[in-house]
């Protein structure tokens, strides 16, 4: 029989036309809502753009972590906030105990910086790699609810951790001079928190993608993300991998932890909870399991967040956050740069 | 258990659970007042109060969670919901209007709206019940882990947005008081200083729950949910609406959670935001995990069990730690202490303490018949994998 | 020609192609039935996944108390075929109609109540509940208890519950299993496939659609399910659509075998014709050198 050209899905077109609409409206819907209060106020907005591409870093950050450790087991690190939390307190905890403080030699300061970025992502590092061994490693053949259910019973276990530490809001010493404008753009001033988190951020997302696309210890990522069983074929060791993959999230989200103890000023134990939202949001928004699209959800939250606080108030830009999160996650759910077919 | 144990009847259980129930006001807090001294005793009664509330809203959960499977994090809106309801319809909050139904004397005199308290009970359920079908609507497609984030989303929105529609909630300073439970014909409940009333209108809300929840189980649509739990492509194959299945539990289970949230609304004599984080919900979801999901006596043993911990034994341990100088509070750590329960349970006994069988089966796989363990883990056949129709 | 398909009036019905893919077969009578009306119909039944089409522009039809074989090599898309047939899939084109209704591309659950049934190529049991309540799942609906029955037990919903008990036990005891509180999980392979036909039964359908049936059976077993099949085609007069592998079952049962590879029908007669046909050696064997 001859086999004539298969036409083309005929079901619809219409259909298929509103399904793309529709697939993209949050988007266009988020840009044009940004745009609008530009025209309204363009130098307003662009100071919420800054705030929020500075302050978005810090989602990007964490919610790399998220996405990493999703493509590659496909379980949401519930305690990932937490793990955050932990490297910012870790940061403070140095500082005090260094005792520096902004009046420190420019020498000190810079050494317990770096001290910091050191201490506190290797410590949240090693913290997200103890989690994957005790809390979800056993449960990798169970039914997905499991290691869900122990994510969240290790979350609450850091919180009071965290709560013990410092049951109290803490300050970080004001190193960096953090809210001092240095510069100015477009009238809108560019603080010094602002430049050191992009500071910070940047060459850790260069690394990362060096990491990750260059180095065998990427592929083997990447390889166990596609498929652990063929990946273990090729003599990759996917326990190892998996715990490697843990401890770049952790990495990511200590130096966030650090990024936010200057940034933000205080330090609480509740801070993971909502960042950890926050920055699942953002790697949803972006497509679970998409490095790039983690980079640009974190910035889009963080844009979203800024210019939601001026307009509608701080205490309203959560419930802003939770509803963008359910409507992609309904509408949406593989996210700006994910694949069409599977469920994110 | 053993012989002997399941030759005693079903009924002959239920009736011993129910006598020791109604006994318990009246002997276990003299008791403990004597052990433990100063008022540990009434602190023991008003934490039985609690506790009968919190088996409602588990044996609720246990209805989403554990019969039908789906994983909701957001349990504490359905709380929020039944309480407000109480807030709205039994104080003097909306002072504007003058509305009375079946109040007592007193009541009728104040401004505001006053609805008899079981009238409100069945408002509450019924009002949850459908926000409970409202909110899980979107979450019918959604996969587990997806599902249980969008569950949590609503259950953090739906407090924010109470705590900052003011006109509605007063924030956080929240509805108060509250009216008290009046029987038309027997006069009004006096709580907090008499307990006894108000705690068995607790035990016939509990047993009222427990009635449903057993007959439910046991219907059409309980197997509905454990099919749609276990196998949705079959489910359906079979004939069953997926869809009305999942929101059925969802409303029903939401309505119990508004239906308990009504009573705690009048016995705490205060509504506000305060009571409702996402912590609740991971509460109750322990009483349903640690009990057992799907079974329903040991969710109730497993409600029982935590929120007297919460709510008795952590603040007599605090007092006892004041008393000897350690400074050490033992409330401030519950959630830690829950999480850690949650977590060893999940990797030794996720089937909890008094599993259904059917959960026992589910997650230790080694205990099926291998070739039925091997058919489970088994990668679908092709073209299996996706209920593609539905998206 | 294959019969004409019923005119309609669905504005969501595709044009029928002037020309019909390959022969077709006049429904084979089998001892005591009469010639049926054809009571599903399934025009250019095309499944794309993405790049691939799985299936190919299949016309099909399963006449009213006949057994039907759909056969080929493993991949050639029957059980896709199955899956759009059952509401599984949407169609990327085509059309099902069933006892003159249009099923296209609806729910599984509709398309059950409709009369159509089936089982799984990966056996798909309840496997935490006995075999009777894999059963009374089966019947789902047609049951008709609703939620305030259930809660206050009335007089008929008690009722419905105990003749749904018999009803399974008896379906159940007519597949040949003899425990209903046995845990499916804990069935011997043959039984869990005798099982899966029993919960089918359960729906009442006038179409029973199998997907290998007799997948990791004894000839014994093969045999006695061959038995069956046609008890139920005489006896209950349902019609039976078959995927099956095992060619001594479809030569013994079927009226009527289509064959289909890659995706696209290839053959379609009575079993002696099919069984000569040389695309259909070919698709198996290969083509000579």
């Amino acid at each position: 029989m001859e086999a004539a050209a298969v036409p083309k899905p005929r079901q619809d077109p219409v259909r298929r036309v509103l399904a793309a609409v529709w697939g993209n409206i949050l988007w266009v819907g988020l840009l044009a809502w940004i745009v609008v209060y530009f025209i309204h106020n363009p130098t307003a907005t662009l100071t919420d753009l800054k705030d929020g591409l500075s302050n978005g870093t810090i989602w990007a950050l964490i919610a790399l972590g998220y996405t990493l450790v999703y493509g590659i087991i496909e379980l949401i690190n519930f305690a990932h906030g937490e793990v955050f939390m932990i490297g910012s307190f870790i940061t403070v905890a140095l500082w005090l105990a260094l005792g520096v403080t902004a009046d420190s030699g420019f020498l000190a300061i810079a050494g317990a910086i770096l001290g910091a970025l050191v201490v506190a992502s290797l410590g949240s590092a090693s913290l997200n790699v103890m989690i994957e061994r005790v809390a979800y490693r056993p449960l990798r053949n169970a039914p997905k609810l499991a290691p869900l259910i122990t994510a969240i019973g290790m979350s609450f276990i850091l919180q009071n951790v965290g709560s013990l530490w410092y049951d109290l809001p803490t300050s970080a010493p004001n190193l960096i001079d953090s809210q001092k404008v240095t510069f100015t753009v477009f009238d809108v001033g560019i603080k010094n928190s602002d430049i050191f988190a992009v500071a910070v951020t940047v060459p850790l997302l260069v690394a990362l993608l060096w990491f990750v696309g260059a180095t065998r210890y990427g592929k083997a990522m990447r390889a166990s993300a596609q498929d652990p069983d063929a990946a273990r074929l090729m003599g990759i060791n996917v326990d190892r991998t998996i715990a490697l993959t843990f401890f770049l999230g952790g990495l990511l989200a200590g130096s966030a932890g650090l990024i936010y103890a200057l940034y933000n000023g205080t330090v609480n134990f509740r801070q993971g909870f909502t960042a950890g939202l926050i920055a699942f949001t953002a790697a949803v928004m972006g497509g679970i399991g998409n490095l790039k699209g983690a980079v640009v959800g974190g910035l889009l939250i963080g844009v979203v967040q800024a210019i939601s606080d001026r307009h509608y108030g701080q205490q309203w830009t959560p419930a802003v956050v939770f509803a963008i999160l359910i409507l992609v996650m309904v509408f949406r759910p593989q996210g700006l740069f994910g694949e069409e077919t599977r469920e994110g | 258990m053993s012989a002997r144990l399941q030759a005693v009847p079903r009924w002959a259980w239920l009736l011993l659970a129910v006598a020791a129930a109604v006994a318990f006001p009246y002997v276990v807090p003299q008791i403990i007042t004597s052990l433990l001294g100063g008022s540990s005793g009434d602190d023991l009664f008003q934490a039985s109060v609690e506790t009968l509330a919190y088996v409602i809203m588990a044996l609720g959960l246990n209805i989403v969670v554990g019969f039908a499977g789906l994983l909701d994090l957001g349990y504490v809106a359905f709380f929020a919901f039944g309480a407000y309801a109480m807030g709205w319809l039994g104080s003097g909050w909306f002072a504007e209007v003058d509305f009375h139904l079946l109040v007592s004397k007193a009541s009728e005199t104040l401004p505001g709206i006053h609805v008899n308290f079981l009238l409100i009970l069945i408002a509450a359920a019924a009002f949850t019940g459908f926000f409970g079908a409202v909110l899980g609507a979107p979450t019918l497609r959604l996969r587990g882990d997806y599902l249980a984030i969008v569950t949590l989303a609503f259950g953090e929105i739906v407090p924010r947005v109470l705590e900052n529609w003011t006109a509605v909630s007063n924030g956080r300073q929240g509805i108060t008081p509250v009216d008290r439970v009046y029987f038309p014909g027997y006069g009004e409940l006096d709580y907090p200083i008499d307990l006894y009333g108000v705690y068995f209108v607790a035990l016939a809300m509990v047993v009222i729950t427990l009635f449903i929840n057993v007959r439910l189980r046991d219907s059409r649509l309980g197997r509905a949910w454990v099919a749609t739990r276990e196998d949705e492509v079959a489910a359906a194959a079979m004939g069953v609406n997926l869809v009305r299945v999942k929101l059925w539990a969802y409303a029903i289970g939401a309505a119990f959670g508004g239906f308990s949230g009504a009573f705690l609304g009048t016995f705490r004599n205060v509504v506000n935001v305060d009571q409702f984080e996402f912590g609740f919900s991971v509460f109750i979801l322990c009483m349903v995990i640690i009990g057992g999901m799907g079974n329903i006596w040991g969710v109730i043993l497993g409600a029982i069990a935590l929120s007297m911990l919460d709510r008795f034994l952590l603040p007599q341990l605090d007092s006892i730690s004041d008393t000897l100088g350690l400074g050490f509070s033992f409330t401030s750590i519950n959630f830690g202490i829950f999480g850690f329960f949650l977590l060893v349970m999940m990797v030794l006994r996720p089937e909890g303490f008094l599993p259904n069988r059917r959960r026992r089966l589910e997650l230790h796989a080694d205990e099926l018949d291998a070739a039925a363990a091997a058919d489970r883990i088994a990668q679908p056949a092709p073209g299996e994998e996706l209920y593609e129709a539905r998206r | 020609m294959s019969p004409e398909p019923k005119p309609t009036a669905d504005k969501h019905a595709l044009p029928v192609p002037e020309t019909a893919p390959g022969p077709t077969p006049a429904p084979v009578p089998g001892p005591g039935v009469e010639r049926g009306d054809t009571l599903l119909l399934a025009e250019n039944m095309t499944k794309q996944f993405g790049g691939l089409t799985a299936v190919n522009d299949v016309t099909f039809q399963v006449p009213a108390g006949g057994i039907v074989s759909i056969i080929g090599p493993n991949g050639a898309g029957k059980t896709t075929f199955f899956n759009m047939l059952t509401g599984l899939y949407k169609p990327t084109l085509g059309r099902v109609s069933f006892d003159g209704r249009n099923i296209t591309g609806k729910r599984p659950d509709i398309v059950t109540k409709a009369g159509v049934a089936r089982t799984f190529q990966n056996i798909k049991l309840f496997k935490t509940m006995t075999a009777m309540e894999n059963v009374q799942v089966g019947m789902h609906v047609h049951l008709r208890a609703r939620i305030a029955g259930s809660i206050f037990t009335t007089p008929f919903q008690r009722r419905e519950e105990r003749q749904s008990r018999e009803r399974a036990k008896e379906l159940l005891e007519f597949v040949g299993l003899r425990r209903p509180e046995a845990l499916a999980a804990g069935l011997a392979y043959g039984d869990q496939r005798r099982l899966e036909i029993a919960r089918a039964l359960g729906a009442k359908p006038k179409l029973l659609l199998l997907d290998e049936p007799t997948a990791g059976m004894n000839p014994q077993e093969s045999a006695e399910l061959t038995a069956l099949m046609e008890t139920l085609r005489q006896e209950w007069g349902l019609s039976v659509l078959l995927i099956e592998h095992d060619m001594k079952v479809v030569m013994n049962v079927s009226d009527r075998i289509t064959v289909l590879d890659y995706g696209e029908k290839i053959a379609e007669g009575k079993p002696e014709e099919v069984r000569t046909n040389e695309r259909v050696i070919e698709a198996y064997l290969g083509s000579q050198a």
